[in-house]
């Protein structure tokens, strides 16, 4: 004979603990709700703001070239000859080893970022780094990189120091949180700053790490001479591009 | 007042009977578990019942063995002297010799014994005894006591009397205790190893632990042929029997009497021990225990920061944004517009695509034309030129041979 048990009513108590934890929890992921619908909004905002920079900065590249190939042809059409300002900026590659060097050269080279054989830096030109420059002539190869060298280096082979590591920059935070107070808030603005050498050239360029490149893919001539002779090492002005494509 | 633990008291006769409820748990119970002091007072006081043992100091030296030094084509170890047998010109003496004595040869006047600081003793027993009414550690360390009404299992006095073996084993039985004991004689085994030669033959494991506290008692006769069964009075409680092996949890029985004693005996909390003079138990780190309970509590929570998440700086992987779209566009929101418009001025200037077009029309309308004419050749003519393209073939395909081989 079944019978049907009579349904007591008991009263689930939860145990204290657990209340308070499940109240926590909510309250914790209230915020973290909150925090990141914050984040993203700011994110947008950021994106907006970059792009509209971006866009800026290509304007003001596209002007400075027309204004170069302007000035040269007026200067022909009026039998002159137009000198375009001296380089501010250099793009330095180390084409030696570690082996027996000199401990002011070796010194030197650590000044300028390059500890390492490719190692490659940028250096803003003045007379203190050209008397650095001349001092490792023989070890380095340099010349004055174009818009899109360094817009490669930076892109492909571009890792910032932060803390003393080396932080690939594969978002814009990371520009954005070493950089931001001197209004560098992306790849881009970092890019521009360099290219210009303006006004924070020197944080742009230490929050940069060394660019490690690889060996130029169809060699070098032959690093023992200068570039003038035949060789490799010292001034090969705009012909460092061509290298640092090899190398990049 | 916080409360106390309870323990009820059998009748001896009837397992279902209490003859005295609700005595209170004597504070040796409430020490906190160490089986660390369990473990190194275990180590110790187990070398203690050693007895000394060496080799012959004679062993392996009894020949006038000398080396026979270098130049005799043979290692420099002290070969026996004399002649005559296989014996002579052997190695002797060293550990690594045939017939030689062992390195280090065992002494008598090694330290066979060890002492143990005397509160570190009490403190092992203290704990060990505690382990004894902790129903998982009882469990764990293998005793069958599913059936044994309470653990602590504290009987009255009566048993104390009990001569004959049969009320034992009786006594057993009625408190789910034979199943121990059961237990114990079934794993009976003839133990691996030269041992059994040297009289112990027999593994056997150990049963209940029975504690009684009157001298004149007799129980000890009862229980004595009982397999696995011990018998200790509670002023003599050993470690070696309380935590076998160094195991805590030892199923053990305790008479009324010897139950009561246990407070004289260690002491409590409030009073040092009587007996062991000045000793007190030992006291736990944490006075509550229970750890959620104070994770959870506001005290606790007002204080504690945020869980941290893991920050990760950048991705574990750096993607090329030249070549990875998705990877450039997170950079350079930008990106996305220089390249539509990229695309769009390749189009705008691409005004011979038609050109292009035009030529392969071009020259496909040549090739079939060609193979018009081909078609039509007599012959002869087509005889003539398939021989040229062979020579052709042939010239080529030797040349590349000759380079080959070269």
């Amino acid at each position: 004979m079944s019978q049907k048990k009579a349904q007591i009513q008991v009263e689930q108590k939860v145990p204290e603990s657990i209340v308070k934890k499940t109240q926590r929890d909510s309250k914790l992921r209230d915020l973290v709700v909150k925090k990141r619908a914050e984040r993203l909004g700011q994110n947008k905002v950021r994106r907006a703001q970059l792009e509209k920079s971006a866009q800026a900065y290509e304007a003001e590249y596209k002007a400075t070239e027309k204004s170069l190939v302007d000035n040269i042809r007026k200067a022909k059409s009026e039998g002159g000859f137009y000198v375009p300002a001296e380089a501010k900026l250099i793009l330095v590659i180390r084409i030696r080893g570690i082996n027996t060097l000199n401990p002011q050269v070796r010194q030197t080279l650590r000044l300028l970022k390059l500890r390492q054989l490719h190692n490659a830096a940028f250096v803003r030109i003045n007379k203190a780094t050209i008397e650095m420059i001349r001092k490792v002539e023989p070890y380095i190869t340099y010349g004055y990189p174009s818009r899109t060298v360094i817009k490669n280096l930076i892109y492909k082979r571009g890792y910032a120091k932060v803390n003393g590591q080396r932080i690939p920059l594969t978002s814009n935070t990371i520009i954005d949180q070493q950089l931001g107070k001197y209004g560098i808030h992306g790849i881009e603005d970092l890019i521009h700053e360099i290219t210009t050498v303006g006004a924070h050239f020197k944080e742009a360029n230490r929050f940069l790490w060394a660019f490690k490149l690889r060996g130029p893919r169809g060699g070098f001539i032959a690093k023992r001479r200068s570039f003038i002779n035949q060789g490799d090492w010292g001034n090969r002005e705009d012909l460092i591009n061509d290298l640092a494509k090899r190398m990049i | 007042m916080t409360s106390v633990p309870l323990v009820s008291v059998f009748s001896a006769d009837d397992s279902t009977k209490v003859t005295a409820k609700h005595i209170p748990l004597p504070a040796v119970f409430q020490t906190p578990i160490r089986p660390d002091i369990v473990s190194f007072v275990h180590t110790n006081i187990a070398k203690n019942r050693r007895q000394a043992h060496a080799v012959n100091p004679q062993a392996g030296m009894q020949h006038s063995a000398e080396s026979w030094g270098t130049g005799r084509a043979v290692a420099r170890i002290p070969r026996v002297s004399g002649s005559g047998t296989h014996r002579s010109g052997q190695a002797a003496f060293g550990n690594q010799c045939r017939k030689g004595r062992m390195s280090l040869p065992i002494k008598v006047w090694r330290r066979w014994h060890r002492r143990v600081n005397i509160k570190q003793k009490r403190h092992a027993a203290a704990t060990a005894v505690a382990a004894t009414g902790i129903v998982p550690l009882v469990l764990a360390r293998g005793h069958r006591i599913s059936q044994v009404p309470q653990i602590p299992l504290v009987v009255e006095d009566k048993i104390e009397s009990y001569e004959k073996t049969t009320d034992a084993l009786n006594f057993l039985k009625r408190f789910g205790a034979f199943e121990d004991v059961q237990k114990v004689v079934s794993t009976k085994v003839v133990r691996a190893g030269i041992s059994k030669q040297r009289g112990k033959k027999y593994r056997v494991r150990k049963g209940p632990l029975v504690v009684y506290f009157n001298e004149n008692a007799k129980l000890l006769k009862a229980f004595r042929n009982v397999p696995g069964v011990e018998v200790v009075n509670v002023t003599r409680l050993n470690l070696l029997q309380l935590a076998p092996g160094g195991q805590l949890g030892r199923f053990v029985i305790w008479t009324q009497s010897a139950f009561a004693h246990l407070d004289k005996l260690f002491g409590t909390y409030r009073y040092a021990s009587v007996l062991k003079d000045g000793y007190q138990l030992l006291r736990p780190l944490l006075t509550n225990p229970d750890l959620a309970r104070i994770i959870n509590s506001n005290q606790v929570q007002e204080k504690v920061q945020p869980a941290k998440t893991t920050k990760v700086l950048h991705d574990v992987q750096k993607k090329n944004p030249l070549k990875n779209t998705k990877a450039m566009d997170r950079l350079n929101p930008y990106a996305k517009k220089q390249r539509a418009a990229a695309v769009a001025a390749i189009k705008a200037n691409t005004k011979g695509t038609k050109k292009i077009k035009k030529n392969k029309a071009l020259k496909k309308a040549s090739k079939a034309a060609f193979n018009k004419v081909a078609a039509s050749l007599s012959d002869a003519t087509k005889a003539a030129v398939q021989e040229e393209q062979d020579i052709k073939v042939k010239y080529f395909s030797v040349q590349k041979g000759a380079a080959q081989a070269e």
